[in-house]
């Protein structure tokens, strides 16, 4: 396994708007487990706020997890000093969700892909040099070696952060929504991109909320909800069946709820129309494990629980 | 249903290069009009020169663009074709309008709002856009936090104190407190997540149905425009 993590939890404190207004504690991810094989794109898909985000930085070491562990390609990876992982972290790559923001605006392309090679990987100069072109030139670049940031479309800075980790030949790319911000028909290019060039059998995880992109790309989604997984489905074969799920995947298809999410039990209790007088205790208490419906196909959903066993 | 804008034949050109080209558009009173294509088409470009704006350095070559339910001038008679002078006269000319007969939903939200200012006070200088100012400007305030679903609470947060979806909230009571005849939505759905979209769109659509006013709305989503757009304007690549 690439990337092999259990019972994630994180919980952020929030200061209040003054500094004596009480702090508030927010849960944004509560007990996941995560796994990458090798040459599987793992697609995180999900609303705003349903901890996606802090999953994959958390898998990067970019967040400290409060609970659970995390192991990369087989090696302790949580709470391990930011000297012990140095070394790793050219292994594992990150790619940001604003392009312009992460790069140098004096920098040209060329030289944000050289860079990197040089600092990371420890290549000399004429090296640095030529692998840096190969990599523009894959992902279509060379005419723009010498551009800086601003005078590109957002594209092309996007394939610039792109060319900069994949030059790196990463076993893990962690993208969070790579195509946030770009017009819609641009968005299938960029993750082509993306996906095409990943080196051999290394992993990914896609952080997305393009459900469009999930089906493209993905071997796996993982259906979040208040910082929970509430579904693993494989969208090559199967259709989403909890009904959070399938209300994300066709939003115009299904009821959206008046009722907020619970902050106990399974969160989508306050508006599921699988939820029955039996079930309401259940589901009030919490949350089941993943129920397989078929391989790689689970859900965790009392309703699905229940008919199962 | 009067018609609130007659967009006609319209072309504009920015150097040598034409950017749009014999478009027409029109929205009804209570009706939704969706403008659609890819990127570069000139959605937006249209829109604007629709809410009577047309961005420096871009010249109209042919067009009238026509307020039926305001007046019967042609606001591009004399700017088509016209000296750059003349483009800059009707943006002056229709600035009177926009923020108050002619409304805009802006694309970021969060952006779009003074993170200086609560948003209580921001709609307060929206109001002071009516022409019939509310009898009770307090109160209609209320309604209008309402109406979008935010509570009373809301007028007194900045916009940072809010969520994604209570900003796109708050930006739609901001367009909708000059009470317009005409909303201009630019790609309501940038940036949400697929859920917030469908809430965020329904909602713009009931505030201008119940409001009864036209709305003309940008959008890529074809699922969206299929089920709420009474016209759809398709615009090619380079049309």
């Amino acid at each position: 396994m690439i990337c092999e993590a259990r019972d994630l939890h994180k919980t952020f404190v929030q200061a209040g708007t003054f500094p004596w207004s009480p702090r508030r504690e927010v849960p944004a991810v509560r007990g996941v487990d995560l796994t990458v094989a090798p040459g599987e794109v793992v697609a995180l898909v999900g609303q705003s706020g349903s901890g996606k985000t802090t999953l994959a930085r958390m898998v990067l070491g970019l967040e400290e997890p409060d609970q659970g562990t995390i192991d990369l390609e087989g090696v302790r990876w949580h709470g391990l000093s930011e000297r012990a992982r140095q070394p790793r972290r050219v292994r594992y790559q990150y790619v940001p969700q604003d392009a312009l923001s992460a790069l140098d605006p004096q920098q040209t392309v060329l030289e944000h892909v050289e860079e990197t090679l040089r600092v990371l990987v420890g290549c000399d100069r004429h090296d640095a040099r030529a692998r840096a072109m190969a990599m523009l030139e894959r992902l279509g670049l060379p005419a723009r070696a010498n551009s800086l940031p601003r005078q590109l479309s957002g594209g092309e800075q996007r394939r610039v952060t792109l060319a900069r980790v994949l030059a790196l030949e990463p076993r893990l790319v962690v993208a969070d929504e790579p195509t946030s911000g770009l017009e819609p028909d641009r968005r299938q290019a960029v993750l082509r991109d993306l996906v095409g060039n990943l080196p051999e059998s290394a992993g990914c995880i896609l952080v997305t909320h393009e459900m469009a992109a999930a089906r493209a790309w993905a071997h796996r989604a993982l259906v979040m909800l208040g910082g929970r997984v509430i579904e693993e489905v494989d969208l090559r074969r199967d259709e989403p069946t909890h009904p959070y799920a399938k209300l994300l995947f066709a939003p115009w298809d299904h009821d959206v709820p008046d009722a907020p999410l619970a902050t106990s039990g399974c969160p989508w209790r306050h508006g599921c129309p699988l939820m029955d007088d039996a079930l309401a205790d259940t589901c009030a208490r919490g949350l089941p494990a993943l129920t397989p419906l078929s391989p790689g196909h689970g859900v965790a959903c009392h309703f699905h629980h229940r008919s199962s066993s | 249903m009067g018609a609130l804008v007659e967009l006609r034949d319209l072309s504009v050109h920015y150097g040598d290069k034409v950017l749009v080209q014999g478009v027409s558009l029109g929205v009804e009173e209570g009706s939704v009009t969706a403008v659609m294509g890819p990127s570069g088409s000139g959605k937006s470009l249209t829109a604007r020169v629709a809410m009577g704006y047309v961005d420096e350095g871009l010249r109209v070559a042919t067009g009238s663009l026509r307020y039926p339910a305001h007046s019967d001038r042609d606001w591009l008679s004399g700017v088509a074709g016209g000296p750059p002078r003349a483009h800059a006269r009707l943006r002056r000319a229709t600035r009177v309008l926009r923020g108050g007969w002619l409304s805009y939903s802006p694309q970021a939200a969060f952006s779009a709002l003074n993170p200086g200012r609560t948003l209580g006070r921001q709609l307060a200088l929206s109001m002071s856009r009516r022409v019939e100012p509310p009898a009770s400007p307090a109160r209609e305030l209320g309604r209008l936090l309402e109406r979008v679903g935010l509570d009373l609470d809301a007028a007194r947060a900045l916009p940072s104190e809010l969520s994604g979806g209570q900003c796109q909230r708050a930006a739609l009571a901001v367009a909708m407190a000059p009470a317009p005849s005409l909303v201009l939505a630019d790609e309501p759905e940038t940036g949400l997540d697929p859920v917030l979209t469908r809430v965020v769109t329904e909602l713009l659509l009931d505030v201008c149905k119940e409001e009864g006013c036209g709305l003309l709305l940008i959008s890529h989503h074809d699922d969206t425009v299929e089920r709420i757009a009474d016209r759809v304007v398709r615009l090619g690549a380079h049309a």
